[in-house]
């Protein structure tokens, strides 16, 4: 095929560190989609206070790490996070080793990236709610935190995930970077893999197929679900 | 409480933040009790340009700002021929520019940008002439390509925001499918393009940091070779000051496109 050469992946041994890398990758890409969205979250809630000082704090945290390199947030975390000084046991050696493994930075520093993106991204959407509606809910005698549980977040969400799925997507791409930093995800795995054997370009071709793929699958899944909480009428 | 009121009592807030941050940022180096700052300061021309005094220009943020703009210079002419090919009437032209589109923004930048690292060749041979790809020209290529596969879904959303009757009178007024495009269209969707192109290339700026895994003597590259020699208590001052070359360099473009954006927002075209 093309005179490429993709025997090596028959081997057990690059099966298996693939697949680890895969699993890295998605756990990550979990674990800070759901700390993004609810920092995100708690952002818009607090921009419902309408406080001056609070709003350009958070526009100051937005800006931030919108506007700077993730790759460099993630150095930073990971070596002022290892470097504060919790440091614990290893059981099997007995060394002292950080508490705070990379793998926990990667997830802060993205958490945090993604965060940010989301509170822009539900910003847009809480502007789009309709002013007539809060105004109703408002007499109806509904308090602050019930007028954006039950009012503003259900409309507001489904106007914001088309945005809401750029930024995940972006964030889900953003997680190669802490291959970087030593967090063992595909990325990582296909370093390994290559210096292995050699094959740098059938494993680069592949891991980027691999992406693709779920990067798509991301797509399609809050395509779904976008599908599944449709109103007629908010949101495309 | 007014909108226009609380709107400029923002501001004002954030005049005052801004403020705040740069005194207590002067402040800092003014007392520099552990003279990190002085370490930083005896680097900064390293940083900036690569070498010890300022001059010669080998690498730096100077580098990476370069890379940016060959980078802008090659996705911008990529962009506009796939854009164009994706809006093209003739499937077989539009279905392959999609999945291309499509590929290249679904990829991560870093795998792309490794991955031409390994697919283009070291030696070229064009026209009788030796050519050797430097790293450097590999990661400018590498970080092209998801750029313009950005730009060209920048382009296709523009084209496709302009109002159908433009097309419908520009036809029956004789004009031929390519002069709609250069004389209607285009130059009507160009009030959208140029924000997101803007935004794209601020965007770009920040990926340019990505070049370090190609060993590019750029900002971040020198950045952790100048870290392993100093000592370490200084790291967090030496990253501040990264961060923020990037944040003082992307930041006023990023905000030029969020202000152009907005006064495209709700024109009728």
């Amino acid at each position: 095929m093309f005179g490429l050469d993709f025997s090596w992946l028959l081997d057990p041994t690059y099966q298996q560190w693939l697949l680890q890398g895969v699993l890295q990758t998605l756990e990550l890409a979990a674990l800070s989609s759901a700390f993004a969205i609810v920092i995100g979250l708690l952002g818009a809630f607090c921009l419902t206070f309408r406080l001056a000082w609070l709003d350009a704090s958070i526009e100051l945290f937005v800006e931030l790490f919108r506007n700077t390199p993730p790759l460099l947030q993630m150095l930073f975390f990971y070596f002022t996070l290892t470097q504060i000084g919790f440091t614990t046991e290893d059981p099997v050696t007995g060394l002292q080793v950080p508490l705070i493994s990379a793998f926990m930075s990667a997830t802060v520093s993205l958490s945090l990236f993604g965060g940010a993106l989301c509170i822009e991204a539900f910003r847009s959407g809480f502007d789009a709610v309709p002013k007539a509606t809060l105004e109703a809910a408002r007499s109806l005698g509904y308090t602050r935190w019930g007028l954006f549980r039950h009012v503003q977040v259900p409309i507001a969400s489904r106007i914001c995930l088309p945005p809401l799925t750029n930024v995940l997507t972006n964030l889900f791409k953003t997680t190669s970077q802490a291959s970087v930093i030593t967090v063992p995800e595909l990325m990582y795995a296909a370093g390994q893999i290559y210096n292995d054997t050699f094959r740098t370009l059938e494993v680069m071709l592949l891991i980027l197929v691999i992406y693709v793929v779920l990067v798509s699958l991301v797509v399609w899944l809050i395509g779904w679900v976008q599908r599944a909480l449709a109103y007629p009428g908010y949101g495309a | 409480m007014s909108d226009v009121l609380y709107l400029k009592r923002k501001k004002q807030t954030r005049h005052a933040f801004l403020f705040i941050g740069l005194l207590i940022l002067l402040f800092s180096m003014v007392t520099d009790r552990g003279g990190e700052w002085r370490q930083v300061w005896e680097k900064l021309p390293l940083l900036l340009t690569g070498s010890m005094h300022g001059w010669p220009l080998n690498g730096g943020f100077i580098l990476n700002i370069f890379i940016g703009i060959a980078s802008m210079a090659i996705a911008t002419v990529l962009g506009l021929f796939l854009g164009l090919m994706m809006l093209a009437k003739r499937r077989w032209l539009s279905i392959p520019a999609r999945a291309v589109m499509n590929f290249l923004r679904n990829a991560p930048w870093l795998v792309l940008l490794f991955s031409m690292l390994y697919l283009l060749p070291y030696r070229v041979e064009w026209l009788g002439f030796q050519f050797t790809l430097s790293p450097l020209f590999k990661a400018i290529v590498g970080l092209s390509l998801p750029t313009a596969a950005n730009f060209a879904e920048v382009i296709r959303g523009a084209v496709n925001s302009v109002h159908s009757g433009q097309w419908e009178s520009a036809r029956s007024l004789g004009y031929s499918q390519w002069q709609i495009y250069r004389i209607v269209i285009l130059p009507q969707a160009l009030r959208r393009i140029i924000p997101g192109w803007m935004n794209l290339y601020a965007l770009l700026a920040i990926s340019t940091a990505l070049a370090t895994v190609t060993g590019v003597q750029e900002v971040v590259t020198l950045l952790r070779t100048t870290l392993a020699t100093e000592s370490e208590g200084s790291l967090v001052y030496f990253y501040v000051t990264v961060l923020l070359m990037f944040f003082c360099y992307c930041y006023p473009i990023a905000l030029l496109a969020r202000r152009l954006e907005n006064q495209t927002k709700g024109d009728a075209i």
